[in-house]
This record gives structure tokens, C-alpha cells and sequence, in this order.
């Protein structure tokens, strides 16, 4: 039949047309990593600019976290360019510019985005979300010498690592520690204590549990009922009724999904019991979890704290966090409508990001990456009193700090 | 025993989410012949606008009036413009147009209120009843109630009345219904109209418990196919049953069975989903499809 | 008669062109970055999915939902056996790989089929949404052979030594996958043009006939399923060639569901089609990134939809389809054309203003 024949071969032009616009648009076969020369400049910096990148879900059910690991990123960057720029070590003032992209929490399309940004031309990746993300991307940062760094994830195989992943590090004081702060807690108390957990079927859970299990060993604190789910569970009833029957006297609750963890916390009650909970710091936010799931009803509610909260009138008078709402209002508000810790703790990235930029003598990432590491006891703006970055440690990410806290009604406050 | 029947007491009120899904998606393919994989995107937008206009100030039974009237306008002008050139193509193109609305809907919800899930009240308030040793919350059991008096509502209206009569039949052959002088074009859009009301209702039901967001039905669809499926395609009816006894069988064989725990526990309700329908390929209620050669 | 069909019917210009297009295929790597490269190896591995998809959907008319899953389960077998402690040498190690990757896939889809293959329209649907929603978990329970919920990296088809200096890694894994998917098109295009070709239209046409005419539909259905699962299985195999990263997210109903839309839109029960679906799923998110970032899945979903309703029979029908208006629009003019005798066109024709350089396909009636 002609017609087919004929629509084929047409096809085919339309199919090579594609094929030929993506090829032209990245028809430039450049040099690779970096020169190799120490003073030939890396790629994405010159005497005035620097160029950063980052791929976060912006779209799809982690958005929320997604768009604010950017926008407290860009709220930093932009409020410090338009007050004159960086200053770097080696003498400029450069104004630094993020691009972002949207890679809807799927590994394959963050390898595509990161590919793309490093094409661009981009000095560094800095601040995604996200840990199979991430993951998948940590090889070819390797590969291709290009930074990967302050990344907003709290998975331990990121930090970890650094002697055979230089260009890779984390931002966020691990799961691990978190579930091992908690477990320290209860140690303290020298009493025989039941817990329950209830855990994401993934490095999520699995981290904050083996944290946990490793400060209780050996104590008479005991696990006496597990329970896991997945992240597209509609609802976490019936492994709340599961752990319910154990009678615990505490709940580690390793949820990171909101709704789902304020389910946990109504439905626990509803049904008699109420154990002492542990909630992630993700997961913690009173108003958004834990005075919609009554957290009242139970004798005590913690969790840990890394930021100061710029949303609730308990910081309103803190200068930090003042500054923080002015430049958010007019940098960070179009890219992330609602607040998540995670926009205070990109934007308290940016600062770090200045630290480095101060001790960098040489435009070129090796450079960058030696400055980015020599930080110690830096307080950054919006980390609470007595938390600092320090990233000295090749084994640990850029924040370990952690206080735990109690919920007190209307919000968190040292723990009684 | 109190914990048994705790469970499928729980497994019966997720069901019921599953449940309200899977009769809109019932309704569709009874008026139209298609499964519409945008159902669960057109209930949630439907849903926001309850949120929005709860949060305006209108009292909530307002509210969701407000949105089932969205809702009947959004699923009429869905059908008559974007699905009704795609009818009577390819039955895969035609899926495929849904497919697009689902991911277009979705983004238009984002577009107006973000991804962050966002709280919405409970039409039956928070209380939880303590009967014997098993705890039923009052939403639960609203959900149930509503959902047995929809379906009984579904099959009256099927079943015997004029306007049931007339869709069925549309659905069934529409050069017929119109040479019989039946309202084609009318009658589809009604059919759309009120799937995507069902599918509000659903929204309103759930949202209390899965908190609303732009992919806040995105899984329980996969559910509610199945549902629909299992409950042979033509029978309201057969869809809540399977949907009851998907949650109840999920619940029951993820507390009881070691091996298979909470993770492996959603295989199993599509394990015994496909041994049934191997044994009874018109799904537990649905009539057997003869075709004359 | 206009020149664009001599032209066609022209042999010698039928092998230019397959000269002109092989030619760019192999020359494109050397010249492209790493990106371009990357996206070029990921439309070679998606083509391979969906062609595969087709052959089960679009040819023999089943509906299929879980082609995901084997693509995953490709991924995985990959993985596991190119970095496996097993008594194979190195260099037959990415062979024997590939072998599997048909292989045990295809006896999955094959098991899967047997049962199912019974079943209907839908209930076949739902039995191919359970195998995404299954493999999901059980991918994070074998953690031993999957890395669980982290996935596993692999550091993979490296360049050879004996192209050092001439390829890089990125330059090698693209020839690699585009190697292997000719192959998979060559035998596809071999399968729908023979008779097993012809069987599954017949199928998918009417059963009773092909019950009649002593084909057995259960048997070719069991058949273009056991296809389809080792096609995918086969792009399985090159994504993790291209990605070097898998995970159970990797098996997603949701890529499943995609495919399913980048068939219908490059163009179902066609080659060429799948080629330009495999092009808009790889594309497309790229595309709706540049508009705005935030906004992805309002123009992915506008855009599918402006496809479909521009091109209803999918991309690949688009030339016809700009005939049929350009004759539209003749005969509303009052320029006596004979009408084209069956066409599948939608409820509303829609008249586009211009279409320049496509102006070639216009054809004045058969």
C-alpha cells in the first residue's frame, strides 16, 4: 500500500529530523574533567560568574521537599547577589547562579538532568534530594570529576565513603544518628523499655533502625514488635493495630510520608494505646503533623532538630530567621509554596557554599572541593545554637549535630 | 479473636476506599465502554475544590455540594470534548487519551494548589467507637454506610429506571439508541457527569484519612481496577464486594503469614485476583460475554 | 502522482536513505557529548521496550501493562551477572548476559501467558498490572541478589582496551545498545512481516476467523506475550548499559503505563512508530523541563494530548493525516477530489493553517 510506504519513509525524515535537533544542540564534543593543568579554570566559573546545579523532584508526592531543597538554595544565592555577590578567595566577586531541573524522584531521568547540567557547563552539583537519585548519579560524578556534594539525604552510603568518592558528601546528619540519638535516649533512662518500630521498607528505615539497634545493644532496652511499609501504602492502619497488640511502651515511627505518619499517630490512639513516639525530623512539623494526629494525647512526643523554624512565631524574633522570611518572600516563594524543614536547611546549605567560596584560592573544582572540606565549627545561619558544620571528617556529611527534642504543646523544646 | 476482627474490620474500611474508586470507574464503562485511567485525577481536582471553598468559609456540607456539581460539569465537558472523538477509534488510543488527562489533571491541581498534602475534615467527625474490643472509627463506618447506599442507589438507577435503560443501552449500541431516537451525546455526557461525581464522593470520603493531594488516588486506582475487574466490569455491585474482600484478604495475609509481611502482602489480593479470574473470566458478578460469530 | 512516491518507489533511493540514516547513526557518538550520547542510548533501549510492546499489543491486539517489569527484571539479571562471583571468564561474561536477559525474561512472560493468555481484555490488563506491582516488593526483598531498595551501580561496559584512544566509555555503550537494537528491529520486522506476523492481525482481528482458518489464538497470544518479555528483558540488558543503575523503581507501573502511551503515540502496529514513541518518551520530559521546571506534568500531559488529538493514528500516521486535511480543505474549496474510501479520522477534523515542507505528502486521491 503506497499510503503506508509512503508515510513510512516520511516518518523516517521526522524520526532523523529529531535526532539530527538533539545532536546539534549538543553537537560539542568537548574536553572532559577539568583541565589538567592546576590553573586552567574548571568549566562553569570565569573572574565573574559561577554556575551550580541541582535536580530535584519537583513534581509528584516528594515535591514539597523537592522544590523547597531548591528554593532555600536559590533564596540564599540570589539575596546575596543582588547585595554585591560572593567573595572568593583568590580576590574576585562572582555572582552565583543555580539552574534546576525536575527529575520526578526517578533515577534514570536525575542521570539525564545531571548529564545535561554538567553539558551546560556547570563548576558543581550541589543540594539534591533524594537517595536512589543521588545514587545513581554518584558513580558518574566520580567519573566525571564533577562535585556532588551537600546533598539533601540523610542515607549513610553518600558520606560514608569519601576516600573513594572525593567528589561526593553529604549535608544532613544521617538517619543513622538520628535513630541512634533516640536509642541513646532511652538507654539513659536505665530502665527496661519495649519498643516498637515501624519502618520504610527501604535505606530509610533500614538506616534509622540499625542506628537505633546499635545504641540499645546490650541495654534492656528491647524491640518487641516490627512492623514496615511502603511508601504508597494509602494508609498504615493495620500495621499500627499489628504493633498495637504488642502493648510498647514506645514507637519508633521511621515514617516519612506526612499523612501517613499522622495516621499513625490517630489511629494508635484510637485504639488505646499510646506509647511514648519517636518521630523522624522530616516528619515532625506540629502543624502539619503532629497537632492534626493529636499528638497531645500521648505522654511524649520527640524528635531532633537541625533549624530554627522561620514559620513559627517561637523564631519570629531571631535576626536569622528575619532575614531568611524577606529574601524567601522574594526569592524562594515562586519556586516552594509551602515551608518544609528542608528549605531552611538548603538555605543554611548556601551559607556553607559561601564558607567554601571564601577559602577557594584557585577557580578550579579540586580547588573548591579541598575548601568546601576545611570547614570547621561553622554556624550557619538558621542551624540551632550549639549545632555547626564542620566537614573535616571523611566519613561524616557536613551537619552531625543533633539535639533531640519534645513536643510541648504547640511546638518543640528541650526535652524534659 | 479481637484482633481477627479488628483487622478485617480495617481491611473492610480500606476496601471501601478501593471501593468508591472502582464504581466510577464501573459507571464509565457502562456508559461508555472505556476505563478511565483519569478517574482518580478528576475525583482529587474535584476534591480540591471542596478544600477550596471549605477553606473560603462555606460550612462543609456546602462545600461538597459545591463540588459534586464541579464535578458533574468537569466529567460532562471531559467526555464531550476531549474523550468523544476517541469513542469509537482504537480502544487503545482511547486509553491513552485518558492516560493524558490523568497526567494533565494532575498538573493542573498542582498547578492551583501545590503538591503538600493538605488536611480536609472528616464529614463524620473524629470519634472512634469502642465495641467489644474493637475499635471502629465513626469515618469508617460512614464510609462503609455511604458506600452500600451508593451501590444500592446504582442498581435502582440501572436497573429501573428510564434513564439507567437508556444508558445501558447507549452503551451498549449506540447507532441503535439513536435510530431509537435516544439523546446519544446527552446520555454520555450524563454518564461521564456522574463518574466523576461517584469519584468526588470518593475523594470527600477519603481525603480526611489520605490528606488531599495531586497524587492522593494515583494508587489506590491500581486498586480500584482491580476491583472493577475482579467484580466483572458491569456490576456496581461486584466492584465494592471485590473491593472489601481485596482489603480484608490483604490485612488478614499480611498479619498472619510470615513470609509474606507487610511488604509482599499487596501481592497476594492479585494472586487470588488471577486464580479467580483464570477459573471465572467474568470476574465474581459480571455477566459472560458470548460472542456470535 | 507526485515525486515524493517516485521517489520512494525508487530502490536505489530507498537504500540512500538507509545509507544516509546508518551513516548518521554511526558518525553521531564522536561528534556528541555525553548527554546527547546518553539520550541517544536511552531512546535505542526504549525502542527496544516498546517494540517489544507492540509486537503483544499492537500487532496481536493484547493489552499488556507490565512491560516494566521485564525491562526491570532485565536490568537486574544484568546485573547480577556481570558483577557475580561465577565461573564465567570476563570476556564471555557480557554475552552470556545478554543471552540470558532474552531468555529468562521470555520464560517468565511465558509462564505468565500460559495462565493468562485465557483471559480477556481487561482481566488480561489486571494480570499485567500485578506484574509490576509484584516484582516491586519481591525486588526489595531478594536484596542479596537486587541490593534492595538502593539499587545497584555497576561500572559496565567500559571501552575495550583495544579501542583505547579512539572510543570513550560513552562512545562504546551507545554503539553497543544501537548494535543490539537493529538486531532486536531487524527480527521484529522479520517476525510481522512472516506468517507469524499475519496470524497475530488475525487475531487480533477476529478469533472465531482465526479459529476457523486453524490458527490457535490462545497459542500466538501465549506467543507474542513470550515476544514481548524477551524483547523486554532485552532492553532490560541495555538500560542498565546506558544508566549503570538500577533499582526496584526501575519495574514502576507508572513506565509501564508511559510505554503504553509512547506506543500509541509514535504510532501502534508499526516499526517506524516505534521508534518515534521511543523518541517522545525520552524527549518529551526533557521538553516540558525547558518550559518550566515546576510545571512538568501539566505540559507532559498537554502535550500528549495535543498529539493525539493532532494525530489520533500516532506520529507515524501524521502525513497521511496532513493529506486528509489538505484534502478537507481541497474539497471545501469546491476542487473535485475523490474521497479517500476508509479513514479511520476522529469525529472533528481540524484544519491547520500551514504545513510547509510536509506539503510533500499531499496526495490528490488514490
Amino acid at each position: 500500500m503506497m499510503n503506508f510506504r509512503n508515510a513510512g519513509r516520511i516518518s523516517g525524515v521526522v524520526a532523523t529530523g529529531a535526532i539530527a535537533a538533539l545532536l546539534v544542540t549538543g553537537c560539542s564534543r568537548g574536553g572532559d574533567a577539568g583541565g589538567d593543568e592546576t590553573n586552567a579554570p574548571s568549566p562553569g566559573i570565569t573572574d565573574t560568574t559561577l554556575s551550580l546545579g541541582i535536580s530535584s523532584p519537583l513534581s509528584g508526592p516528594t515535591a514539597g521537599p523537592g522544590s523547597c531543597s531548591v528554593a532555600g538554595l536559590n533564596t540564599y544565592l540570589e539575596a546575596k547577589n543582588a547585595d554585591g555577590g560572593f567573595e572568593f578567595g583568590d580576590g574576585n566577586t562572582r555572582e552565583v547562579t543555580l539552574t534546576y531541573l525536575d527529575d520526578v524522584y526517578d533515577p534514570a531521568k536525575a542521570v539525564s538532568n545531571f548529564r545535561q547540567l554538567v553539558d551546560d557547563g556547570i563548576f558543581a552539583y550541589v543540594g539534591a534530594l533524594g537517595t536512589p537519585t543521588n545514587a545513581a548519579i554518584l558513580p558518574i560524578a566520580q567519573e566525571e570529576e564533577v562535585p556532588q556534594v551537600l546533598l539533601i539525604t540523610g542515607a549513610t552510603m553518600f558520606s560514608s565513603n569519601q576516600e573513594e568518592n572525593p567528589y561526593t558528601f553529604g549535608l544532613l546528619p544521617t538517619y543513622y544518628s538520628e535513630g541512634e540519638a533516640f536509642g541513646e535516649l532511652l538507654v539513659g533512662r536505665d530502665e527496661a523499655i519495649t519498643v516498637a518500630t515501624l519502618a520504610q521498607n527501604d535505606d530509610y528505615g533500614d538506616d534509622y533502625l540499625a542506628g537505633f539497634e546499635a545504641a540499645i545493644e546490650g541495654s534492656d532496652v528491647e524491640i518487641v514488635a516490627s512492623a514496615t511499609y511502603e511508601p504508597s501504602d494509602p494508609t498504615l492502619d493495620s500495621q499500627v493495630t499489628e504493633l498495637a497488640a504488642s502493648g510498647a511502651d514506645a514507637l519508633l515511627s521511621a515514617v516519612s510520608v506526612t499523612p501517613l505518619q499522622v495516621g499513625v499517630l490517630t489511629k494508635a490512639q484510637s485504639l488505646g494505646w499510646t506509647p511514648e513516639i519517636f518521630l523522624p525530623s522530616n516528619t515532625s512539623t506540629p502543624a502539619t503533623v503532629v497537632v492534626p494526629g493529636n499528638g497531645a494525647a500521648y505522654p511524649a512526643v520527640y524528635s531532633t532538630s537541625l533549624t530554627k523554624v522561620p514559620v513559627s512565631p517561637a523564631f519570629a524574633e531571631d535576626e536569622d530567621v528575619i532575614a531568611y522570611n524577606e529574601a524567601f518572600a522574594q526569592y524562594g516563594a515562586s519556586i516552594a509554596a509551602n515551608y518544609t524543614p528542608h528549605c531552611a536547611w538548603s538555605y543554611a546549605e548556601g551559607a556553607i557554599l559561601e564558607q567554601a567560596f571564601l577559602g577557594m584560592t584557585e577557580p578550579t573544582r579540586e580547588n573548591f572541593l579541598t575548601a568546601l572540606h576545611s570547614i570547621e565549627d561553622f554556624q550557619a545561619p538558621l542551624l540551632l545554637d550549639g549545632i555547626t558544620v564542620n566537614t573535616t571528617d571523611p566519613t561524616l556529611p557536613a551537619i552531625q549535630g543533633l539535639t533531640l527534642v519534645q513536643f510541648n504543646g504547640t511546638g518543640y523544646g528541650p526535652v524534659q | 479473636m479481637a484482633y481477627f476482627i479488628q483487622l478485617v474490620i480495617e481491611g473492610l474500611a480500606t476496601g471501601s476506599i478501593y471501593g468508591a474508586l472502582a464504581l466510577a470507574i464501573v459507571l464509565v464503562n457502562r456508559a461508555t465502554g472505556l476505563i478511565n485511567f483519569a478517574q482518580g485525577g478528576m475525583a482529587v481536582l474535584s476534591t480540591f475544590v471542596a478544600y477550596a471553598l471549605f477553606n473560603a468559609g462555606a460550612p462543609l456540607p456546602l462545600a461538597i455540594l459545591g463540588a459534586v456539581v464541579f464535578a458533574f460539569v468537569l466529567g460532562a465537558a471531559i467526555e464531550r470534548v476531549i474523550v468523544r472523538p476517541f469513542e469509537r477509534g482504537d480502544p487503545d488510543t482511547a486509553v491513552v487519551v485518558t492516560i493524558g488527562l490523568f497526567v494533565l489533571v494532575g498538573g493542573i491541581a498542582a498547578f492551583f494548589f501545590g503538591y503538600e498534602p493538605r488536611q480536609f475534615p472528616s464529614f463524620f467527625g473524629l470519634e472512634t467507637l469502642n465495641l467489644g474490643g474493637v475499635f471502629v472509627s465513626l469515618r469508617s463506618l460512614g464510609t462503609i454506610v455511604v458506600l452500600a447506599v451508593v451501590v444500592v442507589l446504582l442498581q435502582l438507577l440501572f436497573r429501573g429506571t428510564k434513564l439507567g435503560l437508556a444508558m445501558r443501552a447507549v452503551a451498549d449500541n449506540p447507532q441503535s439508541a439513536s435510530l431509537s431516537g435516544l439523546p446519544v451525546s446527552r446520555l454520555l455526557m450524563i454518564g461521564w457527569g456522574l463518574a466523576s461525581v461517584l469519584g468526588v464522593v470518593a475523594g470527600v470520603l477519603v481525603a480526611p484519612q489520605l490528606f488531599v493531594s495531586p497524587g492522593m488516588l494515583d494508587f489506590v486506582l491500581v486498586y480500584a481496577l482491580a476491583a472493577a475487574i475482579l467484580g466483572g466490569l458491569d456490576s456496581p455491585l461486584g466492584a465494592v464486594v471485590a473491593a472489601w474482600f481485596i482489603g480484608v484478604i490483604e490485612n488478614l495475609a499480611g498479619a498472619y503469614i510470615e513470609f509474606i509481611g507487610n511488604d509482599l502482602k499487596i501481592a497476594v489480593p492479585f494472586l487470588v485476583m488471577i486464580v479467580i479470574l483464570i477459573v471465572r473470566p467474568q470476574g465474581l458478578f459480571g455477566r459472560k460475554v458470548v460472542v456470535r460469530v | 502522482m507526485n515525486t515524493l512516491s517516485k521517489l520512494s518507489a525508487n530502490l536505489w533511493v530507498r537504500v540512500a536513505f538507509g545509507v544516509v540514516v546508518a551513516a548518521v547513526l554511526m558518525v553521531a557518538p564522536l561528534i556528541s557529548s555525553k548527554f546527547v550520547n546518553y539520550q541517544l542510548g536511552l531512546i535505542a533501549v526504549f525502542a527496544v521496550a516498546i517494540l517489544g510492546l507492540n509486537i503483544v499489543m499492537g500487532y496481536a491486539g493484547q493489552v499488556s501493562l507490565g512491560q516494566s517489569a521485564f525491562l526491570g527484571l532485565g536490568a537486574y539479571i544484568a546485573a547480577y551477572f556481570v558483577t557475580a562471583d561465577l565461573p564465567i571468564p570476563d570476556e564471555l561474561r557480557l554475552p552470556v548476559s545478554l543471552l540470558l536477559c532474552a531468555i529468562i525474561p521470555a520464560a517468565v512472560g511465558l509462564v505468565v501467558a500460559l495462565a493468562a493468555a485465557r483471559l480477556r481484555g481487561l482481566a488480561l490488563a489486571m494480570v499485567t498490572i500485578a506484574l509490576p506491582i509484584i516484582g516491586i516488593p519481591l525486588a526489595k526483598r531478594f536484596r542479596e541478589f537486587t541490593g534492595g531498595s538502593q539499587g545497584t551501580t555497576v561500572s559496565w561496559l567500559r571501552a575495550p582496551d583495544w579501542t583505547e584512544g579512539i572510543l570513550e566509555n560513552d562512545q562504546w555503550r551507545y554503539y553497543v545498545v544501537v548494535v543490539i537494537a537493529v538486531l532486536m528491529f531487524v527480527l521484529a520486522r522479520n517476525l510481522v512481516r512472516g506468517r507469524m506476523g499475519r496470524a497475530f492481525r488475525i487475531v487480533k482481528e477476529n478469533e472465531a476467523v482465526a479459529v476457523a482458518m486453524g490458527i490457535s489464538p490462545y497459542r500466538y497470544k501465549v506467543l507474542a506475550f513470550t515476544i514481548a518479555s524477551m524483547f523486554g528483558g532485552v532492553a532490560g540488558f541495555m538500560y542498565l548499559g546506558v544508566v549503570q543503575y538500577t533499582s526496584p523503581e526501575t519495574l514502576s507501573f507508572h513506565t509501564s503505563i508511559n510505554m503504553v502511551a509512547a506506543m500509541v503515540i509514535g504510532g501502534s502496529a508499526s516499526i517506524l512508530g516505534t521508534v518515534l514513541g521511543a523518541i517522545y518518551f525520552v524527549l518529551v520530559p526533557n521538553l516540558a523541563n525547558e518550559i518550566n521546571p515546576s510545571l512538568t506534568a501539566l505540559f507532559s500531559g498537554a502535550i500528549l494530548l495535543a498529539v493525539l488529538f493532532l494525530a489520533p493514528g500516532g506520529v507515524v500516521s501524521l502525513p497521511r493525516r496532513i493529506s486528509q486535511v489538505a484534502r478537507a480543505v481541497a474539497r471545501r474549496r469546491g476542487t473535485a477530489t475523490p474521497q479517500n474510501p476508509s479513514d479511520p479520522a476522529p469525529a472533528s477534523v481540524t484544519t491547520r493553517p500551514e504545513s510547509t515542507e510536509k506539503n510533500k505528502g499531499k496526495r490528490q486521491g488514490q
